[in-house]
């Protein structure tokens, strides 16, 4: 009988300790953030931008871009091209479907669109102060720049897997299987946030701006988004459209807002729920000396807020290499950084701080090079050879490299010993992301597409000419023929790019991805590029997990 | 008593374990579906495992995933939630192998279970893409299709490069853009080379062959743009100055004794063919005969045509210019 008791006493106590949890679990936790009021002000909106750009800064994006952009590639010898590895697959155009760096890829651009998306998503939630003009200008400045990056990550995500999934702005997990948009769909999606962004953003931003996504950077990633829809040597709407873009960027030609929308033909949304939409200040808070940005209304000019001039930010003369090292950080021809300096603090195991440039790609045991072979391909005899260097060259700081025999890196991916970061886990420079002579080397490529050859040289040649500077030289590309030109063009493209990792999708997008590695598989012994199918390995596979998980919803790619 | 149990015990656990040992693995099935049995090169094959297994692995037979070499490092592919994607890239007939295989834990146990099918790929490529001349002085340029079989390449009489005007031959190389390695192509049933000339004065007749073996007949014709090869006004002569950018276009500039009346000219000038003819708007022009009004500069338009073959036509443009001294 005392057993019993014993029991029931024991129940009844474990009843009462589990009964008494529900109550402590239901409390709220009072003074934190939650979802819910996190974007109410500004600075709680800049907070949710600024986790965007981290993911430009993190070792995984920048990892990811060289591998794809530069070492599949035909300017670039790997140190790891063995078919036992998963870096030499992917170089040689045998991985599977489960290759890891394909699917870091997908991840970390889609990390970028769901954090761009928070920004998106939850604008509508900041409470304003005050009605002042200046006010929605900030708002809509941050909501532009996250719509600058959300394009940009799934531009890298269409030139990499071609139509991807849209992920919706707001993720729920009863839609977290999303099907793939059409290559179309996705373009124009991207398309859409640039224009937007074009007009929402300051034409460039200087001092302690610096750094943010500027209305040049929209309209130049904008020019390069129609140039990838487009096909060399098949007349169309994009080619036009790049060239319009072109006359307004580079030549100072107005346009307006639904111009620059393409408002016609692309919304059915009505002009001031647009502008509502996007931050502009709705037309009846307007005071008297507010601005109204109607459709019609002129958005700023681009002309002369940058130039290909070797100048840094505030006009005064640097090198051509300065471009990319610390001396010329936002100078006057760069459009688009990634910033890397304003996350060092120094200490270690951030990875959102990036590892540099320099110390994954020039100090110890580079990863990719070129030899004498391919830098004589790439230039042939223009000065800018003399910007990559050898084994034990000076730099033009006098440092002795420790490059390998053979091997040759370009200086681009230098940093010179002053601007080195005392802790290894920072880096001493920004990654140039957008240059402005790829503005008017767009331009002019488009020119000739649209059967404008004169203007086309040109623009080419109006940037050869401040190349020419550089060693006082005359030679200048000459006129001819629509293929002359274009082959000019190209040239000069993959002088004036070359390592910016922008090769493989340049070629690719050429549609000569396929003849110019066959071509450089028969100078390498290991015959890298041989295995490249055409119109298969233009665009990579879909992750198998994503597939896998997606129980067949996302499809995979033809020839995969 | 205490001991017996203790025995008993002991001899339990011995048994436990040692029936541990000869434990087998359970026999895997394996099944797999597939859509169809004939692709073409680069095309997706889905198959689906419905078998049962632990592992799967296929071999889809071409190099490297031969069943039969396995023992010389061909390696099959893992199928992962029993969906599987491959593609060839050569033409062929490949058996497709399934194997299937459970083990236990310590591998002292594999039992394996196969099943195949044949699946047969197929290149039947026979359209050209595009098609061109690579190397007209410096420059390449590319044919048009007119219809499904004929193609028409335009060339200038004349290309400016720099300062001089380089005379363009009839005789080039040329270069095709087809969608696969395997077709071969004949030029008038000649296998085609990519440094040989050709002679383009007369219609080539060109054949892709498939691998499959399709063939497909096409022809090319090359028409020059039509042009003054003598214009003369007022006894003045006439020199023609090209645009480099544009082969299409010319300019005639002249100058003629001031006091000319130039409002009703009929200017003298031969063609280089027969087959081309010159308009303004859409009057034909005869030299000698036809007039026009040279006070402000006059567009010629030529329309040069393959004999015979009034829909192969090449147009362009010649504007005259005249400025009295």
């Amino acid at each position: 009988m005392t057993k019993y008791i014993f029991k029931i006493q024991i129940l009844c106590l474990a009843l009462l300790v589990l009964s008494g949890c529900n109550d402590f679990l239901d409390k709220e936790v009072l003074g934190n953030s939650t979802d819910k009021n996190f974007y109410d002000t500004r600075y709680k909106l800049q907070a949710a931008l600024n986790a965007t750009y981290d993911i430009l800064q993190s070792d995984e994006f920048t990892d990811s871009d060289w591998r794809f952009g530069e070492a599949t590639a035909d300017d670039v010898i790997g140190s790891d091209e063995g078919l036992s590895s998963q870096m030499g697959q992917l170089v040689h155009f045998r991985f599977n479907t489960s290759n890891t760096y394909i699917k870091k890829r997908w991840d970390i651009n889609y990390k970028g669109v769901h954090r761009a998306n928070q920004v998106i998503a939850n604008v509508d939630r900041v409470q304003l102060s005050n009605n002042d003009y200046s006010k929605y200008r900030e708002i809509r400045e941050i909501l532009g720049q996250a719509k600058f990056l959300r394009a940009l990550f799934y531009f890298n995500l269409v030139k990499t897997f071609g139509g991807v999934p849209i992920r919706p702005e707001i993720e729920t997990v009863d839609n977290l299987v999303i099907p793939r948009s059409s290559r179309e769909e996705t373009f124009a999606y991207i398309e859409k946030d640039l224009r937007e962004a074009a007009c929402m953003l300051s034409n460039r931003y200087t001092s302690s701006n610096s750094g943010k996504a500027s209305a040049g950077a929209a309209v130049g990633l904008l020019m390069k988004v129609l140039m990838y829809q487009a096909t060399p040597g098949t007349p169309s709407e994009k080619w036009e459209q790049v060239v319009e873009l072109g006359k307004y960027f580079v030549q100072g030609a107005s346009m307006t807002m639904s111009q620059m929308l393409r408002y016609d033909e692309r919304y059915n949304e009505d002009w001031e729920t647009l502008r509502k939409r996007l931050w502009f200040k709705p037309k009846e808070l307007n005071g008297e000396t507010d601005p109204y940005e109607g459709p019609d209304f002129e958005i700023a000019k681009l002309v002369n807020a940058y130039t290909f001039k070797y100048t840094d930010a505030t006009g005064s003369p640097i090198t051509y290499l300065d471009q990319f090292y610390s001396a010329g950080e936002f100078c006057s021809g760069s459009i688009f950084e990634i910033v890397f300096k304003e996350s060092g603090d120094g200490t270690t195991g951030d990875t959102n701080e990036g590892s540099s440039i320099y110390s994954t790609l020039f100090a110890s045991g580079s990863p990719m090079y070129a030899d004498d072979q391919i830098i004589a391909n790439i230039f042939g005899n223009d000065y800018r050879r003399n910007f990559t260097i050898g084994h034990h060259q000076y730099t033009p700081d006098h440092e002795n490299t420790e490059i390998g025999a053979g091997r040759i890196l370009s200086l681009k991916w230098y940093t010179p010993i002053k601007d080195r970061p005392t802790y290894t886990g920072d880096s001493g420079k920004n990654r140039r992301y957008l240059r402005y002579v790829d503005v008017v080397l767009m331009f002019a490529e488009a020119l000739n597409e649209c059967g404008n050859g004169a203007e086309a040289l040109e623009q080419l040649n109006s940037y050869k000419a401040v190349v020419n500077e550089l060693n006082n030289s005359s030679s200048l590309y000459i006129g001819g023929g629509y293929g002359y030109l274009r082959d000019q063009i190209w040239k000069e493209r993959r002088i004036e790019f070359s390592y910016e990792w922008e090769r493989f999708w340049d070629i690719v997008r050429q549609g000569r991805a396929a003849s110019a590695l066959k071509t450089f598989s028969t100078m390498r012994p290991n015959k890298r590029g041989l295995y490249f199918r055409e119109g298969v390995n233009e665009i990579f596979p879909i992750p198998q997990t994503e597939v896998d998980i997606s129980n067949g919803v996302v499809t995979q790619n033809p020839g995969y | 008593m205490k001991i017996a149990l203790k025995t008993i015990l002991g001899f339990l656990v011995i048994a436990a374990f040692t029936a541990c040992e000869d434990d087998e693995a359970t026999q895997p099935h394996a099944a797999m579906s597939v859509g169809k049995y004939i692709y073409d090169t680069n095309e997706t094959m889905k198959i689906h495992f419905t078998g049962s297994a632990e592992n799967v692995v296929i071999y889809t037979g071409d190099t490297d995933h031969d069943y039969e070499l396995r023992e010389a490092s061909n390696y099959g592919l893992v199928v992962n939630k029993g969906l599987f994607t491959y593609s060839y890239q050569q033409p062929g007939t490949y058996k497709v192998v399934c194997v299937a295989t459970n083990h236990t834990d310590a591998g002292n146990s594999i039992k394996r279970d196969t099943c195949s099918f044949m699946v047969k790929v197929i290149d039947d490529v026979t359209e050209i893409e595009r098609l061109s001349a690579p190397q007209v002085i410096y420059d390449e340029v590319f044919a048009n299709p007119v219809n499904e079989t004929d193609w028409l390449l335009r060339l200038p009489r004349k290309i400016k490069f720099k300062t001089s005007n380089a005379t363009v031959s009839l005789s080039q190389k040329l270069k095709f853009y087809i969608g696969s390695d395997s077709t071969k192509v004949y030029i008038d049933d000649k296998e085609f080379s990519s440094t040989a000339k050709y002679n383009l004065a007369n219609v080539l007749n060109i054949k892709l062959k498939s691998h499959e073996g399709t063939e497909r007949p096409y022809k090319l014709y090359t028409v020059n743009y039509g042009e003054f090869k003598t214009f003369e006004l007022l006894g003045v002569q006439g020199t023609i100055t090209r645009s480099e950018f544009d082969y299409s276009y010319y300019e005639i500039n002249m100058t003629v004794p001031s006091g000319s009346d130039l409002s009703n000219l009929a200017p003298t000038f031969t063609l280089y063919s027969d087959n081309d003819k010159v308009y303004i708007d859409d009057v034909e022009q005869i030299s000698g005969t036809t007039t026009a009004d040279f006070t402000k500069p006059v567009t010629y338009r030529f329309v040069a045509s393959y004999p015979n073959r009034p829909d192969i036509t090449a147009e362009s443009t010649v504007i005259v210019t005249v400025t009295p001294q």
